[in-house]
């Protein structure tokens, strides 16, 4: 990128001073290279132990059938696809900072790129182990991939939404996971060049023989490129059609033409809280306050706000369509959540999507880290209450009253999915003692432009406008990472 | 050419150097270092490449071999010699017989697996109910005894005959009393044998007892006509039916029989011809009988009494003391509004009871006559057989017993333990009894009680006759070899009584041989194939009233009840008296109306529950001063308020495996009057504090407004025959996304008569056993997962102010007294959807449509997501959430080897992780388009039933060719009632309902 002197207007996306590309270096690569601290040993043993029960649970259903869940006749899917969509949606935030960001020259992604990538991939394994646990025969899962075989002239049926599913995911997991390995390498060669013995030899087999030219990084750009253009159609399209394995059903809630955007804004809101719950506590344990600034903090705030406010005009939408439609299912189901037996589970839909979120119009919240953090927990839960309304809601009451049932969850559905979250935050916790948790290299092409130092010493050089530089200092005030008694003095 | 030409491969060879002879020893040029590289050294040297890969080709080769091993094969043996009748794979039938009535027993390679009914069996027409159709499953018993046991020790028949012998001769010397206790015999060879019994053993006094007991209508027609027996009543030549508390559809003497008459007179061919029958019941719980009423009204069991002395008044005229219902206004003036309704039908008119109660029958007797029936709808000139016990027999053996006077006691169908009300008084006589047999099949609660148990066979490994109405005999082959080490009774009977010729297939014969093919010149041959004989009926003659109606003794036996709570105890459809309370799939079908299954319960009013502050579930101790039980509460609408209703045929304790423990036995509640066992009391009733969640199928009770049941009352479907079935209103023009495909063959529907379908829930027996449907048990119905294909979807609609409530809201804030409901039964199957809404979105094509209209499931190909179920807007489909075919939780039910032998051999067992659902018995549809294959013939209409068609009592279900214009079931859906279900969804199900037409009779005039 070009070292033309950014606009002072503009908010610093790197803050502190004497900030130089080894010390950005030195801080990302801090988890990497020294022995781990005991915030992660807790947070990692913790996690395993959610991991081994999800193990466990996954084994005794495999073993004993799937009514070791709490399903019946009347409510065929319950916690296992609100788990599989929840964890799905959450995957969204990742990709649309990596690549529809990077599309649209958003430089604050530089930050947080790797980690939100890095969330999207194991958000993705979560929700893949629930598409093949939830099946009856899951030895069979093989079956719903157009395989050739010898079953005679046995095909897959393209007319199943779940089909199509197969290949969104695998789709969306593969661009995903080829895109954030090219985007690593730079900084797997970084990682490589400052170690010795056995660590060099694997992380220098995972470089790919990277070597720091021109045109690798002239290749290295254009790759990115293309992948971000790629992936970017993803964005839209991995929640268009989990989407439609309920809109192209007939059971009333679920068929909906809504539907594909409204699920693609709704995971966009939960990614992006989940982006904010990792990062905020990923910033302050390996101390990456500079790296990660408040401007990130509130941008994703902002982003929260408006696709949380989308959410709320689908639901809006979805009312007046079940009323206007004149079909007394839809409106039954629609009424049912709030005045059925899961009424509490539709408060919690729209209380934590869509009066919550609503808090972050205003500044002072969005610049809280305190506030933030648990507006993005409300919203993972208000997100996953939606999908649980959606399916259970949907299905325990449809058309005749005879078949309508409760679902009641086993200790097994609840260890499932508690298990899932903890499978997740192993592997999470995994990544960022092995691989840079921020993107050094593209980091590093803030220094000169983007960062406070730069700016300040723009100030100080007296080469910028005063009122534009009292602007730029009072936007400064809300940042936690910056020392502010330095801009007193200015 | 030459063939001693020789090439050579080198100079060497020609040369036959030194080298070469040395090396041509040797199979290989160069040595094959393998003892190096096993050793280890051989990795390390220069060139290890090659060797790894030969050793790799090698390990890969023989790990290949090993993995060739195939899996292991069981082996079926085949038939050494054919025998000539059975061919493997075709079924053979043989007309055998079931509680009277003719049935065709299934079976396939020498087991029997289906009971189905003879169509031309006089008393049920080819239909069976519930219990009929599970009793194939009580010969595959796992807890039946293998051998006679005495003293509860395995003994040898030739040992128990000569103790036994040696006992009974003992006691006829002692001049004490041989005492055969057994239910209702009417088997004219058993009644031979227990002739040459006594004869032998002059001592011997026999003592008729049923659990459920008549003696009340015996009692009453013998004081009053001067005829002891159960008449046979006509419901097919009655256009008003009174019913004061009997279950005649559902429990009371002859359910199957009373259904196909009560439903001709107002299924889809009556309603054709503008007929109907009116039906009003009076009655305390709600009955299935009641539900299908076309008017019903609650009242108490001490108000029963006083209701028909009302009627009798009201009709004669004449003042009858006491006889009035002040406190029961809607009764009252239903008593009234009855009177006017049955004069006006003089004639055809039947009025019956439920009560056991002579006095009360009395007057019921009184009314028929008044009202011409005898002759008509009721004939005393060919009664029925079907039960016979009288009460007073047993009081009077108990008394003998405990006064020493008995020796001996046999126990022939009978377990009085158990079914007595005296039970524990029963038990304790017992000990003073020195002989004590009982030929149950089983260590029941008596048998374990008893010196020798003597296992009887079960009816299918049987030989014998049954003569359960006058003129129609009836008779019992057996259609497998007996399976344990069991002995006729009758045999055992013969033996102890020394007679000459030991075998009771012989006995039968010569016994029919000397009597009723006398009477008809049939030969025996023919009649065992045919299954029955029928005679002539004899005019039935008309009777009047030959008595005295005895007012005050009826209203002294209502008001002895009329304090603290009523209690009102009844059979349930599903396990009847209890005998069969070990048969899972009774176990498992659901009540018709509570849809209960796995329990008994105390069934209380919503409203008076509330006044009681009992929430359901919640378990009550329901007591009397002599016993009490604690069962969980279920709220029933339609419960007449101050009362509490409770089945008999649970709390068994000694049933076996399935029945032992399930539910409370309510038998010693049952009081007497005049020396007949009355089936009320009263009772307190108060909570516990502890719950139980019952196993229910259905947990929403109403429609909610929706028009999935389509209804119309008799004079509006005069005026119009498509009157609500919305058949009249213009229809939404559709829209289809997919082709329409050609039907050349076939097109399989189904049409069911929403007013013949009395809920009685036959359909689900029959197609649990012809599909082996899998019992899950009571934990698995509580989470709603019971697998069966075909439910009965019923549905209350309560009556206030004039106005029907069926939503959740408006039934939530009803005032009033919960006791006005009306039901409504709908069957419901898959309903093979042309546009199946299953099919599009399995991932796999495991479920498809065929080109005759059938939504097919391929097992073998479903993976198990449940989208198919997710999206059936039905509810049809069920998934097997278990291996319930081999998983030890599930061995008591169908999951063990012996029980397996039931399974129908051409339906698979489905493995866990699978759906199914309703196939509309394609197995039946295959084996009948083969058969007018061989025979050269185009599939006629009817040669395919269904099982749930074959066996419905009712004649609700028709299937059959949609293709075939003049196929029954063609014409059935041209009908104008009929309608779809949900059909605004454009799923174009195959299977049409029509409108359920209540009569409401001069109500509407």
């Amino acid at each position: 990128m070009s070292s033309h002197n950014e606009s002072i207007l503009r908010e610093p996306l790197i803050t502190g001073k004497d900030i130089t590309y080894r010390r950005i270096t030195d801080e990302v690569l801090r988890p990497v290279e020294n022995k781990a601290n005991k915030a992660w040993w807790i947070g990692f043993i913790v996690s395993a132990l959610g991991a081994c029960l999800w193990v466990f649970a996954v084994s005794y259903t495999f073993w004993n059938g799937i009514g070791a869940w709490g399903l019946n006749k009347t409510v065929g899917w319950a916690w296992d696809i609100t788990g599989f969509v929840w964890w799905v949606g959450i995957g969204h935030a990742g990709t649309l900072i990596s690549a529809v960001l990077l599309l649209f020259r958003q430089n604050w992604r530089n930050s947080i790129n790797r980690s939100a990538e890095a969330m999207t991939i194991f958000a993705v394994i979560c929700a893949a182990t629930y598409v093949v646990s939830h099946m009856g025969r899951p030895w069979l899962a093989y079956w719903p991939l157009p395989l050739p075989n010898q079953f005679g002239s046995l095909w897959v049926n393209f007319n199943s939404p779940l089909v199509w599913d197969v290949f969104a995911i695998s789709t969306y997991f593969t661009v995903s996971l080829v895109f954030w390995y090219v985007g690593l390498l730079p900084d797997i060669a970084s990682i490589r060049d400052r170690a010795t013995g056995t660590t060099r030899r694997i992380y220098s087999i995972l470089s790919f023989g990277w070597t720091g030219s021109v045109k690798s990084w002239q290749r290295f750009e254009t790759v990115c490129l293309i992948l971000a253009g790629i992936a970017t159609p993803l964005v839209l399209s991995v929640h268009t059609i989990v989407s439609m394995d309920f809109a192209t059903s007939l059971i009333p809630g679920w068929h909906t033409t809504i539907f594909p955007p409204y699920f693609v804004a709704g995971a966009i809101f939960s990614g992006f809280a989940m982006v904010q719950t990792l990062l905020l506590v990923t910033r302050k344990v390996l101390g990456l306050e500079n790296y990660i600034t408040m401007f990130h903090i509130e941008s994703m705030n902002k982003i929260i706000v408006l696709t949380g406010s989308i959410v709320g005009v689908a639901y809006l939408s979805e009312f007046f369509i079940a009323w206007y439609s004149g079909v007394e299912y839809e409106q039954y189901t629609f009424i049912s959540r709030f005045i059925g037996p899961y009424w509490w589970a539709g408060c919690m839909m729209y209380g934590c999507n869509v009066l919550m979120p609503q808090l972050l119009w205003f500044k002072k919240i969005r610049t809280n880290i305190a506030i933030s953090w648990c507006l993005s927990i409300v919203v993972n839960i208000g997100m996953w209450f939606e999908r649980f309304v959606i399916i259970v809601n949907s299905l325990h009451r449809d058309y005749l009253p005879s078949s309508w049932a409760m679902f009641y969850p086993t200790w097994i559905d609840i260890s499932v999915f508690i298990g899932s979250i903890g499978l997740f935050f192993t592997l999470f916790l995994l990544f960022i003692r092995v691989l840079p948790s921020v993107a050094m290299a593209e980091v590093r092409l803030l220094v000169k432009t983007s960062s406070e130092q730069a700016k300040k010493k723009l100030i100080e050089e007296g080469k910028v406008k005063k009122e534009e530089a009292d602007y730029y200092v009072d936007s400064l005030s809300a940042y936690d990472s910056v020392e502010q008694a330095d801009y007193v003095k200015l | 050419m030459e063939s001693t030409k020789k090439y050579w491969k080198g100079l060497e060879e020609v040369n036959n150097t030194p080298e070469f002879a040395e090396h041509s020893k040797n199979e290989f040029a160069e040595p094959i270092p393998v003892e190096e590289l096993l050793e280890g050294s051989g990795l390390n040297s220069v060139a290890p490449r090659r060797d790894f890969l030969k050793a790799m080709g090698f390990g890969l080769g023989a790990v290949s071999l090993a993995a060739c091993n195939v899996a292991p094969v069981q082996k079926s043996i085949p038939y050494l010699i054919k025998p000539e009748e059975v061919t493997p794979g075709i079924p053979n039938y043989y007309s055998s017989s079931y509680k009277g009535g003719s049935i065709l027993v299934k079976t396939r390679e020498g087991r029997p697996i289906k009971i189905e009914g003879n169509p031309s069996c006089l008393i049920n027409q080819g239909g069976l109910n519930g219990q009929a159709q599970a009793a194939v499953l009580d010969l595959y018993d796992i807890s039946k005894l293998k051998g006679p046991l005495k003293g509860g020790a395995e003994y040898s028949w030739d040992d128990v005959d000569t103790y036994v012998k040696r006992q009974l001769s003992k006691v006829q010397a002692s001049g004490k009393v041989i005492a055969l206790v057994s239910s209702t015999v009417n088997s004219p060879s058993t009644k031979a044998v227990i002739a040459e019994f006594s004869s032998q053993y002059p001592a011997t006094k026999q003592v008729t007892v049923d659990a459920v007991s008549y003696s009340g209508i015996i009692k009453a027609n013998e004081a009053n006509f001067g005829k002891a027996v159960l008449p046979q009543y006509r419901f097919d030549k009655a256009s008003v039916i009174v019913s004061f508390g009997a279950d005649f559809l559902g429990t009371w003497i002859s359910p199957t029989q009373f259904t196909k008459q009560y439903v001709s007179n107002r299924s889809m061919a009556s309603l054709n011809q503008k007929k109907m029958s009116r039906h009003i019941q009076f009655e305390t719980g709600l009955s299935m009988t009641g539900t299908n009423a076309d008017s019903r009204i609650a009242i108490k069991p001490s108000e029963e009494g006083a209701a028909i002395l009302s009627l009798y008044a009201e009709l004669t005229g004449t003042a009858v003391n006491g006889a009035s219902l002040s406190n029961n206004n809607p009764a009252s003036a239903a008593i009234k509004l009855t009177a006017k309704e049955l004069l006006a039908a003089k004639g055809s008119a039947l009025v019956i009871s439920g009560s056991n109660s002579i006095a009360t029958q009395s007057v019921v007797n009184a009314i028929n006559s008044f009202l011409g029936s005898y002759g008509t709808t009721i004939d005393l000139d060919n009664p029925s057989y079907q039960f016979a016990g009288k009460d007073e027999d047993l009081t009077m053996l108990l008394a003998d017993m405990k006064a020493g006077r008995v020796g001996a006691v046999l126990f022939l169908d009978a377990n009085p333990v158990y079914n007595h009300p005296s039970a524990k008084d029963f038990a304790e006589a017992l000990k003073k009894v020195d002989l004590t047999v009982s030929f149950a099949d089983r260590a029941d609660e008596t048998a374990s009680l008893c010196n020798v148990i003597a296992p009887n066979h079960n009816f299918l490994e049987a030989w014998g006759d049954e003569n359960a109405i006058e003129g129609y005999y009836t008779l019992v082959q057996p259609t497998i070899n007996p399976i344990y080490n069991t002995r006729q009774a009758e045999l055992s009977l013969l033996v102890w009584a020394n007679y000459p010729n030991q075998d009771y297939y012989a006995f039968v014969r010569s016994n029919w041989e000397k009597s009723v093919l006398g009477l008809t010149g049939k030969k025996w041959d023919d009649v065992l194939q045919a299954g029955f004989v029928a005679l002539p009926a004899k005019a039935a003659g008309t009777y009047s009233f030959n008595g005295a109606i005895d007012a005050n003794e009826v209203l002294k036996q209502g008001k002895a009840l009329a304090k603290d709570i009523e209690l009102h105890i009844y059979e349930s459809v599903a396990v009847g008296s209890g005998a069969q309370a070990n048969n899972p799939l009774l176990q498992e079908m659901p009540d018709p109306v509570s849809k209960v299954t796995w329990d008994n319960y105390a069934a209380i009013n919503p409203k008076f529950a509330e006044s009681l502050g009992i929430r359901q579930f919640d378990i009550v101790t329901v007591k009397t001063d002599k016993y009490s039980v604690d069962l969980p509460v279920i709220h029933q609408p339609g419960q007449a308020q101050g009362t509490v209703s409770v089945a008999v045929g649970y709390g068994r304790t000694k049933a076996g495996k399935v029945g032992d423990g399930v539910g409370q036995n309510v038998y010693p509640f049952i009081t007497y009057n005049q020396g007949t066992a009355n089936f009320v009391s009263t009772v307190t009733v108060s909570n516990t504090g502890r719950r139980d969640e019952l196993a229910l199928t259905q947990t929403h009770q109403t429609i909610e407004g929706r028009n999935i049941i389509r209804e119309a009352t008799f004079a509006e479907y005069k005026k119009d025959p498509a009157h609500g079935s919305g058949n009249n209103d213009e229809k939404h023009p559709t829209y289809d996304l997919w082709g329409k495909y050609d039907q050349p063959g076939h097109n399989w529907v189904m049409a069911i008569d929403l007013n013949a379908c009395t809920g009685c829930g036959a359909c689900i027996v029959a197609c649990n056993t012809e599909n082996n449907v899998p019992v899950v048990g009571k934990d698995e119905v509580r989470r709603r997962r019971e697998m069966h294909w075909i439910r009965i979807d019923r549905y209350y609609t309560f009556q206030e102010d004039g106005k029907n409530l069926t939503e959740e809201h408006e039934i939530v804030d009803m005032q009033g007294s919960m006791e006005n409901v009306s039901v409504v039964h709908q069957p419901m199957m898959c309903q093979h959807c042309e546009h199946a809404p299953c099919e599009t979105v399995c991932p796999v094509l495991a479920t498809v449509h065929s080109n005759e209209g059938l939504n097919h499931m391929a097992y073998n190909r479903c993976v198990g997501t449940r989208y198919c179920a997710n999206n059936c807007p039905y509810k049809v489909r069920r998934f097997n959430w278990f291996n319930y075919w081999n998983d030890s939780r599930f061995d008591n039910y169908l999951n063990n080897e012996f029980t397996q032998l039931v399974l129908n051999p051409d339906v698979t067992t489905r493995s866990r992780g699978v759906m199914e659902k309703c196939s509309m018995c394609i197995q039946r549809i295959q084996a009948g388009k083969l058969e007018a294959k061989m025979d050269k013939r185009v599939l006629a209409d009817g040669d395919v039933k269904v099982a749930c068609q074959q066996t419905c009592p009712a004649n609700a279900i028709v299937f059959g060719d949609a293709n075939d214009p003049n196929s029954e079931v063609s014409k059935a859906l041209k009908n104008e009632r009929t309608y779809y279900v949900l059909e605004e969804l454009n799923v174009q199900p195959g299977v049409g309902y029509m409108t359920k037409i209540t009569n409401t009779g001069s109500q509407e005039a």
